[in-house]
């Protein structure tokens, strides 16, 4: 029993750590301050990135506007749901020595449709033409 | 210990985690090879299947990587910016 404790101050602290890292983006908006770090991607070639916004979309999610964060990055919205209960399951196996998976991450039509999604949203992201436009991370409705 | 009756851990999560924060094609590596671990388990590969896995995070730790190197490449370029601007120019 002493060593499940343990365990759960492991992860504890693990979560500690995220909530003082995510604080600094509660904390300053990536929109209006220089010093976060860039997409590298967009950095060196001007083109959006399915990561692209990310940061800019967490400040908003901490900030209760899901709809903001959706018209910034909807990619990252809706993968928080699916790392949140990911990384859940893997600290409670962490903790408990059991394991668990989550089941989908092991059918074809989910890794293909995930990736299939996150490669076309890539692509249409970066098409100055209307509606994709709607897609950057720039367009704020 | 590892479970015999079943396959790998498949490492998705971090495939996906790499692709959505880290944005490099990298993460794409990744999903293809933990995509690869079931099919091959199943047709008896046991060994592949395990490859295949642990392809799946090392991709995803090379595309967390990249980040990294690129911060600190971020940072020496205006370490580069300032010694020749000097902190007035810039």
């Amino acid at each position: 029993m002493s060593t499940v404790s343990k365990r759960i101050g492991v992860v504890l602290l693990i979560v500690m750590g995220l909530v003082g890292f995510v604080s600094i983006y509660y904390t300053f908006n990536p929109s209006q301050h220089s010093f976060f770090i860039p997409c590298p991607f967009h950095y060196m070639t001007g083109y959006h990135c399915p990561g692209c916004g990310s940061q800019r979309a967490i400040h908003q999610i901490l900030h209760g506007d899901l709809m903001a964060a959706f018209w910034i990055n909807p990619l990252l919205l809706l993968s928080i749901p699916i790392l949140l209960y990911a990384f859940g399951q893997r600290a409670y196996n962490y903790v408990f020595k059991t394991q668990y998976r989550v089941s989908f991450f092991y059918h074809k039509w989910f890794i293909y449709g995930y990736f299939g999604i996150a490669i076309l949203f890539w692509i249409a992201r970066n098409i100055a033409i209307y509606p994709f436009t709607l897609l950057s991370p720039d367009y704020h409705p | 210990m590892e479970n015999m009756d079943r396959p790998p851990e498949n490492n998705l999560v971090w495939a996906i985690l790499s692709t959505v924060m880290c944005c490099w094609p990298l993460g794409i590596v990744a999903i293809i090879k933990a995509s690869k671990v079931n099919g091959l388990w199943y047709q008896g590969r046991f060994q592949e299947a395990h490859k295949a896995a642990d392809d799946a995070k090392k991709w995803s730790i090379y595309s967390a990587a990249s980040i990294g190197v690129f911060i600190i490449l971020y940072i020496l370029i205006f370490v580069v910016i300032f010694a020749i601007e000097g902190v007035d120019g810039f």
